[in-house]
């Protein structure tokens, strides 16, 4: 799939150099537009002058109603597709279909998808839950045969496949305390996989969010867009203040994410028609080698498959601080991505502090469990509270890489010049976004984990939607920032041309 | 000299019907939300200046309220994003997106693109800076050769006002050099956070005043000021787009 979309980007650099087409711009800019991009250099550049249109793609009201016909043909087929997250694109596996996925997920909007995927988990209904929860929650208190039960439930009916899971979950965390956590992240994994799958089968190929990504033009717009509506509907319905909180647009604009990404976006068309100016006017052989050189580039673009196993490992908490700061300290600029590293800091101090109450609290339970279980738990975090942690630690966190990503882009191409090679500079940033991208994912198995165990007495449709939010908003993080990552060649081949113009010069 | 700064030069006018009936009272429940999603409008604002003139402590003392200090005072690279809700009436809220440019030569064409979607701008100087006090003028010419068609309302901020003892432009001659260019002049200083409110709010406000006359419109395509999202009072919004369609300039 990577080399699908290494081919589209490539095929779009040399078919661009004609059409102009990109976004329906309207005539007054037009003017402006061409007349700057002859004259190069001195006035500033088309994507810099150029007005963002109001994203309003047509076909996304279509995309949405057409929803929920399609879960029931998914719902029907849940134990036969076990594509899984490989199949959907996991973590930087592949640009394209996580490029559509962001847009399938954000346009349809995110409550949208999430109902989507509960209805295709095969919730029951409401009456159907209670029952099944209070059966569950009964059996918690003689552990011995419940959870035995419970994962009979899980297995043999497939179709209450998630509750089922979700149950023995509960159960087991109870009566067997931390050891069964492991098994549990496979169940969360699970529910995971099912929701991306839903979002895959939803639109088979991807064929119409792929047209929505092409029409819409830019990211930036879409989730703009997104947040506007999120913007919308908070305004509107004056929900309770802990749904605010969760908001993933809003936040990732509150972080500035939206105004990084558009930045980033503005350098990178900007060089990109440099770029195309230059290849303009070059010919013969001197064409051809500079092709060649921008071909290498290119494919340090392409992000490495990173395995599984590797995935599996246990990072230890400095790593992440360190391999981030040697990898930007191998970019040569002047920036340092501490804000990113602040954050992470912070979010995994929020975690260590959550596993240590949560094993203070097992301990006094274990003591007088009869009194904990009615008896008050305000000092403890709500479910509500862990998942708007995680939203907001998604957020920021994704907000700042693009930061970074954009404070990149502007000192390669403003920067004092370094020795090293645009290719050098393009493997770091492919390594750095590999690094980000785990990193994403680990946070995700990590507050879902917490969520599970916070959660043990919530019901399956108070705790599955907030554990499926995350899973998905971890995912659209990873696709942002790969999305960012891609908009960096445009600025590298920028960088490439200086250094080869300055070699022939001397 | 017309500067930039004079308001209104290429006004687009549109009846005057609209402006003032518009935002009413904002009954209901989301009065009293203190909601960051619920403003009535959203202003673009751009910070302009020298390099070290104290822009980003500005920004920063305005958002966070503090003062970054020494220790973080690494330049601006490109532009930086800053945003806050602010106040203008009981009930009425403006958001603020602020644009962060650095004052650094070789940014200068990264900055320069961020003039065309600004409604309004600080131009900053550094009070102990003669040099950044006489480039307020190039500052305006290129803001004014690239905001095209737009316009753009400025403020002029004397920074650093806390060091009194080295000042190097009079208040005096910084208040001739604003009303020549039909601005505003305001001594702020982010140290002690002087004036750093108000320099704000004067400019939103001289803004709304604006946008509520009709002197400045909601247009497709300008990020400059757009309407928000205002429950019970859509009317405000709806009005304040409606009339771009009958604008004959």
């Amino acid at each position: 799939m990577s080399v699908m979309s290494e081919k589209d980007s490539s095929e779009n650099l040399k078919e661009e150099a004609s059409h102009e087409d990109e976004n329906e711009q309207k005539p007054e800019e037009l003017g402006s537009t061409e007349s700057s991009e002859q004259g190069e250099q001195e006035h500033e550049p088309v994507p810099m002058t150029r007005k963002r249109p109001e994203p309003k793609p047509p076909s996304q009201p279509a995309a949405t109603e057409k929803a929920p016909a399609e879960t029931l043909k998914v719902s029907d087929s849940l134990a036969a597709s076990q594509t899984g997250w490989g199949y959907w694109g996991s973590w930087g596996k592949s640009l394209l279909s996580t490029a559509s996925a962001t847009v399938a997920t954000v346009g349809q909007g995110i409550s949208n998808v999430i109902e989507k995927a509960e209805t295709s988990l095969g919730i029951p209904s409401p009456s159907e839950i209670s029952s099944e929860t209070r059966d569950a929650t009964e059996g918690s208190e003689n552990p011995g045969d419940s959870s035995t039960d419970a994962v009979d439930d899980g297995t043999s009916f497939p179709i209450a496949g998630a509750l089922g899971v979700l149950s023995t979950i509960s159960t087991a965390v109870q009566s067997t305390g931390k050891s069964v956590i492991s098994g549990g992240l496979d169940a969360l994994e699970f529910i995971g996989k099912k929701t991306m799958d839903v979002i895959a089968e939803g639109d088979p190929g991807f064929k119409k969010t792929k047209g929505l990504m092409n029409r819409t033009s830019t990211l930036s717009q879409v989730l703009r867009e997104a947040k506007e509506k999120e913007e919308q509907q908070t305004a509107t319905e004056v929900t309770m203040a802990t749904e605010k909180k969760a908001h993933y647009g809003l936040l990732f604009d509150e972080f500035q994410g939206l105004s990084h990404l558009e930045a980033l976006e503005m350098l990178s068309r900007e060089s990109e028609s440099k770029v195309k100016l230059v290849l303009n006017a070059l010919s013969g052989e001197e064409l051809d080698t500079l092709k060649e050189e921008m071909e290498q580039l290119r494919e340090a673009f392409s992000l490495a498959e990173f395995s599984e196993e590797e995935e599996e490992e246990k990072r230890g908490d400095e790593e992440f601080t360190k391999e981030v700061t040697e990898l930007f300290s191998e970019l040569h600029v002047s920036t340092k991505p501490d804000k990113l590293i602040m954050v992470r800091t912070s979010a995994r101090e929020w975690i260590a502090q959550f596993n240590i109450d949560l094993s203070k609290e097992e301990e006094e339970s274990e003591e007088n469990r009869a009194e904990s279980r009615d008896g008050d738990h305000d000092a403890k975090k709500s479910v509500e509270d862990i998942h708007a942690f995680a939203i907001r630690s998604l957020a920021e966190l994704t907000a700042y890489s693009i930061e970074m990503f954009h404070k990149t882009a502007a000192l390669f191409l403003h920067g004092q010049k370094k020795e090293v090679t645009a290719t050098d500079r393009a493997k770091s940033l492919s390594q750095m976004t590999i690094v980000l991208c785990k990193e994403l994912s680990t946070f995700s198995k990590e507050f879902t984990t917490c969520l599970t165990t916070a959660g043990v007495k919530e019901k399956a449709d108070v705790l599955n939607p907030l554990i499926t939010g995350v899973f998905l908003e971890a995912s659209n993080s990873a696709s942002y920032i790969q999305d960012a990552f891609q908009l960096l060649l445009p600025v590298l081949q920028i960088s490439l041309i200086e250094a080869r113009t300055e070699l022939l010069q001397q | 000299m017309p500067g930039v700064g004079a308001i209104g030069a290429r006004c687009r006018h549109r009846p005057r019907r609209s402006p003032r009936k518009s935002p009413k009272a904002e009954p209901g429940p989301a009065g009293a939300a203190m909601d960051a999603a619920i403003w009535i409008y959203q202003f673009r604002l751009i910070v302009l200046g020298d390099s070290t003139v104290g822009k980003s402590c500005l920004l920063h003392r305005f958002t966070e309220g503090r003062f970054p200090g020494p220790l973080h005072s690494d330049p601006t690279v490109g532009v930086d994003f800053f945003s806050r809700l602010v106040e203008i009436e009981p009930g009425k809220r403006v958001k603020l997106q602020l644009w962060d440019t650095a004052g650094q030569e070789r940014f200068r064409s990264i900055t320069r693109s961020y003039y065309r979607n600004s409604v309004g701008g600080l131009l900053v100087f550094d009070i102990t800076n003669r040099r950044s006090f006489e480039h307020v003028k190039d500052w305006l010419e290129e803001a004014k050769m690239h905001v095209q068609p737009f316009q753009i309302v400025f403020l002029l901020v004397g920074h650093k006002c806390d060091l009194v003892s080295q000042r190097e432009v009079t208040r005096e001659e910084a208040e001739k050099l604003s009303s020549d260019c039909g601005m505003k002049y305001i001594e702020t200083s982010a140290k002690d956070a002087t004036n750093v409110e108000e320099s704000f709010t004067i400019l939103t406000r001289d803004i709304y005043e604006l946008v509520k006359k009709g002197e400045i419109t909601i247009q497709d395509g300008w990020e400059g000021v757009k309407s928000g999202f205002v429950p019970n009072v859509v009317h405000s919004s709806e009005e304040a787009v409606k009339p771009r369609r009958q604008c004959i300039c």
